[in-house]
């Protein structure tokens, strides 16, 4: 994280001296603002950084149907360099099949106006579907260093507005309150979070632009979540999950 | 794009699957998973009551007097202190045995120690003088003059389900009560509603339960009928089963979706079922079963005000066994098994005794 922190300081301030100097070379560059139409698909996962031991195996993940679409505005400041700002609507999802062993939890049930909480550890199989849907604005610099190629690097901001966190466990057992509690065998029970994702995500991005057309360009963009998607009063699962997705598309100059 | 989402699946696919996974976390867990006496020995199975750190065995007069020697599997990785392999001795007046057995997990961070207890029916009769509550869930349960525990019910079932801040003797279906026909106490069964965490797989209602066994929490979740386990190792051939009770149906009768049903009102189970071999029967065939050699069951569960006498011969199907086990189940619903019956019936019993010829 830190490291990103280092890279994303260094390049903005290489953007600066570089905006600098080329208005020292060429003073006959005037700035101008781009249009551009994004859209693509998001492929990606919901992850903890680095998997804890208690995941024993992962035995399938596959990317669900998590469609982007967006705006971008931007300015070319100078020959090179630039900024932009965008707003997307952002689908991220994914699924995933695995293993977990003395994998605590506390699960909270909601039953009118009475909740009951059940706390253990579990041992056995998993597979979870996560599809949370964001209103992102990413913010980036933008270095063109010719017709062709456009990077961006920055970070991005985004709100929730419809969450899916939710699978099931089965063939494994429950120690009711922690590893010593007695074994209570678990063939098959569904589980839904999707309550409990927090509303606001914010991350880094960065993308390549090739331009295969007189307007046209496909890309791909890596967003890169810092923010748990649950917050830390949510214990439902012992280790914090980031979004981490990579978009592929297009983008349409208008 | 399709090619794309392919390669780009199988990238993530080999980099989660591969070195990404850490090496197994060393278990936590100190359980004993197996008691094994010689079969030559024993009147029953043992039990290894999980919740309570206990293993109840089941023995023959000789292997009581002269200790046994067990083979002890505990959890994969776990270590169990003393190393048995020595004879375990049981004191001759409570059961108990001499030795007791600490198994520390493999990862060194969690211990747990089980105390061995000798399970032997002396009289076939019960006034329910006797409670203790048990610790950490607080529901009640009648113990015999030797605190032995012979009778289970379905609080364990409950306890599972049960939010912490309601863990009181009072929310539990079985309970202990003054009002007796002889003595101070009786026990009280009581059809109590499900919780939000009960309600997650499928009950809405758990009917007051009592009887001879044990309860195995491994299935309490997802197989509750498989966790009551019915039945105690029983010498000789019984005549009757005899008692008092009393019982007054719940308001509404509802159905396992939590329905009411109009016109049908609920009504209590008592019955006694004699059976052969040394692996106890559960609710899923105590009455249906091949191995059954005799059963007593009353007729009429309907509503009874006062304390009524009840006198059910045992009726035989099949021949008597050398290796037999008698078991006594009661029920506050008699659909209680599929969560069928009306929240509030109430069914008190005491004096309950087996005559053998």
């Amino acid at each position: 994280m830190r490291n990103i922190l280092t890279a994303l300081t260094a390049i903005i301030i290489a953007s600066s001296a570089g905006q600098v100097m080329a208005q020292e070379k060429s003073s006959s560059f005037k700035p101008f603002l781009e249009h551009r139409i994004v859209a693509g698909f998001n492929f990606g996962a919901t992850t903890p950084m680095g998997f804890p031991n208690t995941i024993r195996s992962i035995d399938g993940y596959w990317p669900e149907f998590s469609p982007a679409l967006g705006y971008e505005l931007s300015l070319r400041a100078s020959q090179k360099w630039g900024a932009a700002i965008g707003v997307k609507m952002d689908f991220k999802g994914m699924g995933t099949k695995d293993k977990v062993q003395y994998f605590h939890t506390i699960i909270t049930v909601q039953d009118g106006s009475s909740t009951g909480t059940f706390e253990g550890t579990f041992t056995g199989r998993n597979k979870t579907i996560a599809r949370n849907a964001y209103l992102s604005f990413p913010v980036s610099a933008v270095f063109t260093p010719n017709d062709n190629w456009r990077f961006s690097l920055g970070g991005y901001m985004a709100w929730k507005f419809s969450a899916n966190f939710h699978g099931d466990v089965s063939d494994g057992y429950i120690r009711n309150g922690g590893p010593t509690g007695e074994k209570v065998i678990v063939d098959h029970a569904t589980f839904d979070f999707g309550n409990e994702v927090r509303n606001f995500d914010i991350g880094f991005q960065g993308g390549a632009e090739r331009r295969v057309g007189k307007k046209l360009s496909v890309l791909g963009n890596l967003a890169w979540g810092v923010r748990p998607i649950f917050p830390d009063s949510f214990k439902g699962l012992d280790f914090p999950l980031y979004n981490v997705f990579l978009m592929l598309g297009v983008s349409y100059k208008i | 794009m399709i090619r794309r989402t392919l390669c780009f699946g199988a990238l993530l696919a080999t980099l989660f699957s591969s070195s990404c996974i850490k090496d197994a976390p060393l278990n936590p867990e100190a359980d004993i998973d197996s008691f094994i006496v010689a079969k030559s020995q024993l009147t029953s199975d043992p039990f290894i009551d999980q919740v309570n750190s206990k293993i109840l065995l089941y023995l023959k007069q000789s292997a009581y007097e002269n200790g046994v020697v067990p083979r002890i599997v505990p959890v994969p990785g776990a270590k169990v202190t003393p190393d048995p392999g020595d004879t375990l001795k049981f004191d001759q007046s409570t059961g108990l045995g001499l030795t007791a057995y600490t198994v520390t997990s493999q990862d060194g961070r969690y211990h747990k120690t089980y105390t061995v207890q000798v399970v032997n029916i002396g009289v076939w009769a019960w006034d329910f003088e006797h409670w203790v509550e048990q610790s950490p869930n607080r529901y009640m349960y009648p113990i015999e003059a030797d605190s032995s525990s012979i009778w289970s019910s379905g609080n364990p079932g409950i306890a599972i389900a049960l939010p912490s801040n309601q863990k009181v003797p009072g929310s539990y279906p079985l309970r202990d009560t003054t009002d007796a026909y002889h003595g101070s106490h009786a026990a009280v069964l009581e059809t109590r509603g499900g919780t939000p965490l009960s309600s997650l797989v499928g009950i809405r209602l758990f009917a007051g339960s009592l009887f001879l066994g044990v309860f195995d929490s491994r299935f309490g979740l997802t197989n509750p009928l498989a966790a009551t386990q019915f039945g105690q190792p029983y010498i000789g051939k019984p005549k009757s089963f005899t008692g008092y009770y009393k019982y007054t149906p719940g308001a509404v009768f509802q159905d396992k979706s939590g329905k009411p049903v109009a016109g049908a009102t609920d009504s209590c189970s008592i019955y006694a079922v004699l059976y052969s071999g040394t692996t106890r029967l559960d609710a899923t065939n105590i009455q249906t079963s091949d191995r059954i050699v005799a059963m007593a069951k009353l007729p009429d569960g309907g509503a009874k005000a006062n304390y009524t006498r009840f006198n059910l011969p045992f009726v035989y199907y099949r021949p008597a066994t050398s290796q037999m086990m008698l078991a006594i189940v009661m029920s506050s619903s008699y659909m209680g098994d599929q969560y069928q019956g009306a929240i509030g019936s109430r069914l008190t019993v005491d004096s309950l005794q087996i005559i053998h010829e």
